[in-house]
C-alpha cells in the first residue's frame, strides 16, 4: 500500500509540551506540509522541523526500525516513525508522545527510565551459579532453543507494545508485554540457572503474566511482529505445570 | 527470591486465575446447554413441561440452579479484579479502546465491552436466577414446586421479554468473546490461528443470539413454536 500518492496537502495535529518550560502547556499545534513519494513520518517531521519548528522534538536514529528510538501516537497507534509511510495514512495526522513513558518534551519520550526498571524487576539477565571463565569453551545450544530465543531477543524495546497495553497504561507495577517477553526470553535459555520456584515466583504474580488482561493490542502493534501471545501462553502454562509439580 | 510470602502469592494468583477462567467456560457451556433446554419451548409448552419436569423428578434442576448461581458469583468476584478501580484509569483505557479500534485493532474495546456485558449479566442474571431458584425449590409461583410454562410464559408476556432480551445480548456476547480470550490466553488451539478463532466465536455468536431471540419471540408470545409438529403426545 506504501508508495507514491504524492500530491497530498497533509495535515499534521502534533502534540506540544516542554516539561522543562513552566510558562509550557499541553496543546495541539498544527502543521501543513505536501506530501513527498515514500515520505515516512521522519522524513515528514524533519520537514516540519526544518521549515516550520526548529522546536519539535522527537527522537529519531537508525531509521530501519532497529534503534527503536522513534515510538510514537499515530492516530492513535503507537507506531514507529520511520517505518510509517504517510501514503499509508489518512491526510490528517494527529501525533501524540508514547502513553506510560516519561516525556521529556513533545513527542519524545524517555523509554529508558521504564525498560530499566522492568529489567531490574523481572531480573532480565542470565542468573549462573559459576563465574564466567572467558577462556572455557562455551556450552553449546540445540537450534531450537537458540531460534526461540533469538524470537523474543528481536524486541528493539521501542515501548510500542507498553504503550498499547491497558494495563501498562494505569498500572505502573505491571511487567508490562516487554517485561513479559523478557521473562520467557531467559526462562528459555538453558544457561539461565533459576529453578522452577524462582520463575513461578516472577511469571504467576498480578504484576507478572496473570495482570494481562488479554487485549491483545500488543501483538498486533508489535513493529517487529514478535509472537507476544504465545510468549504469554507459554508463561501461563508454565506457571500451571509448575504448580502442579 | 523464593520467599515463602512470595511462593503462596504466586499460587494464589494462579488459583485466581484459573478458577476464573474455569467458572467463565463452565458457565459458557452451560449456557449452551441451558438453551438446549430452554429451546424446548420451540416444540412447545407440552415439551417444555416434560424437560423441566423430568429435570425436576431426577434432582437435576435443583442443585443446577444452586451450583450455577454459586459460580456466576465467583466468576463475577474473580474475573473483576481486573477491572482498574479508579474512574479516570477505566476512561483512560476506554480511550485506548476506541483508539486502536479506529486503526483496526478490536480486542482492546471488545474487552471493554465483556466488562459491560458482564455488569449487565451480573445484574439481570442474579434477578433470573433468584427467580428460576424461587419457581424450582418453592411453590410461590405457579401451582406446584418446579418451572411451568404457564408461569414462564405469563412472565416474559407481561414485560420481562425486555430484560431477558438485554440478557440475552450480553450473555452471548460475553460468553463468546470471553471463550476466544480464554483460548488465545492460555494458547489453546492456537494452531488454528486466531483469525479462524474469531470466526468460530462469531459464528457461535451470532447462532446462539438467532437461536435464543426466536424462543425469546415464542416465549412472549408473538409467533408459534416452530417445532410444534415434533409434539405428537400433547398439545402445542
Amino acid at each position: 500500500m506504501s508508495g507514491n500518492n504524492a500530491n497530498r496537502r497533509l495535515k499534521f495535529e502534533i502534540f506540544r509540551y516542554n516539561p522543562q518550560d513552566p510558562d509550557s502547556t499541553p496543546h495541539m499545534q498544527n502543521f501543513e506540509i505536501d506530501e513527498l513519494p515514500y515520505m515516512s513520518l521522519f522524513m515528514a517531521l524533519n520537514e516540519i522541523r526544518e521549515k516550520h519548528d526548529p522546536s519539535l522534538q522527537f527522537d529519531f536514529a537508525c531509521r530501519s526500525a532497529i534503534c527503536g528510538s522513534c515510538g510514537m501516537m499515530v492516530n492513535g497507534k503507537p507506531s514507529l516513525g520511520c517505518r510509517t509511510q504517510t501514503s499509508d495514512l489518512p491526510e490528517l495526522i494527529r501525533l501524540h508522545p508514547l502513553p506510560v513513558f516519561k516525556l521529556v518534551g513533545d513527542l519524545s519520550v524517555d523509554t529508558g527510565i521504564w525498560f530499566r526498571e522492568m529489567a531490574e524487576k523481572s531480573e532480565a539477565w542470565i542468573h549462573a551459579k559459576e563465574a564466567f571463565d572467558p577462556a572455557a569453551q562455551e556450552d553449546r545450544m540445540d537450534d531450537e532453543t537458540a531460534q526461540k530465543i533469538y524470537d523474543s531477543d528481536r524486541c528493539i524495546e521501542c515501548g510500542c507494545c507498553v504503550a498499547s497495553c491497558g494495563v501498562a497504561n494505569v498500572s505502573g507495577e505491571f511487567a508490562g508485554p516487554a517485561g513479559l517477553n523478557r521473562m520467557a526470553r531467559f526462562s528459555m535459555d538453558p544457561r539461565d540457572t533459576r529453578d522452577d520456584a524462582d520463575w513461578f515466583e516472577l511469571i504467576s504474580n498480578e504484576h507478572g503474566v496473570f495482570g494481562c488482561i488479554g487485549m491483545m493490542a500488543c501483538h498486533d502493534i508489535c513493529p517487529k511482529e514478535l509472537p507476544l501471545l504465545e510468549v504469554y501462553a507459554y508463561l501461563r502454562r508454565k506457571a500451571l505445570t509448575t504448580a502442579l509439580k | 527470591m523464593k520467599t515463602t510470602g512470595a511462593i503462596d502469592t504466586a499460587k494464589r494468583q494462579l488459583v485466581y486465575e484459573v478458577i476464573s477462567g474455569g467458572t467463565g467456560l463452565i458457565l459458557a457451556l452451560f449456557m449452551w446447554g441451558h438453551m438446549m433446554f430452554v429451546g424446548s419451548i420451540l416444540i412447545g409448552t407440552f415439551g417444555f413441561d416434560w424437560l423441566a419436569l423430568q429435570l425436576e423428578i431426577y434432582f437435576i434442576a435443583q442443585p443446577t440452579v444452586v451450583v450455577i448461581f454459586s459460580l456466576f458469583l465467583v466468576h463475577a468476584a474473580l474475573a473483576a479484579r481486573k477491572i482498574p478501580a479508579q474512574l479516570e484509569e477505566r476512561r483512560k483505557m476506554i480511550r485506548l479502546g476506541r483508539d486502536l479500534k479506529s486503526q483496526a485493532h478490536e480486542e482492546s474495546l471488545l474487552w471493554i465491552w465483556q466488562v459491560r456485558t458482564g455488569m449487565i449479566v451480573l445484574v439481570l442474571g442474579s434477578f433470573h436466577l433468584v427467580l428460576l431458584g424461587i419457581d424450582v425449590l418453592t411453590p410461590l409461583f405457579g401451582e406446584r414446586v418446579g418451572i411451568e410454562s404457564v408461569t414462564s410464559l405469563a412472565r416474559v408476556q407481561a414485560g420481562l421479554w425486555l430484560p431477558y432480551a438485554v440478557l440475552l445480548i450480553c450473555v452471548e456476547f460475553h460468553a463468546s468473546i470471553g471463550l476466544y480470550r480464554l483460548a488465545v490466553k492460555w494458547g489453546v488451539f492456537s494452531s488454528l490461528g486466531r483469525k479462524t478463532l474469531r470466526r468460530i466465536e462469531s459464528f457461535i455468536l451470532w447462532l446462539f443470539l438467532g437461536l435464543g431471540a426466536v424462543i425469546l419471540l415464542v416465549l412472549a408470545g408473538v409467533i408459534p413454536p416452530p417445532l410444534a409438529f415434533l409434539a405428537t403426545g400433547g398439545a402445542a
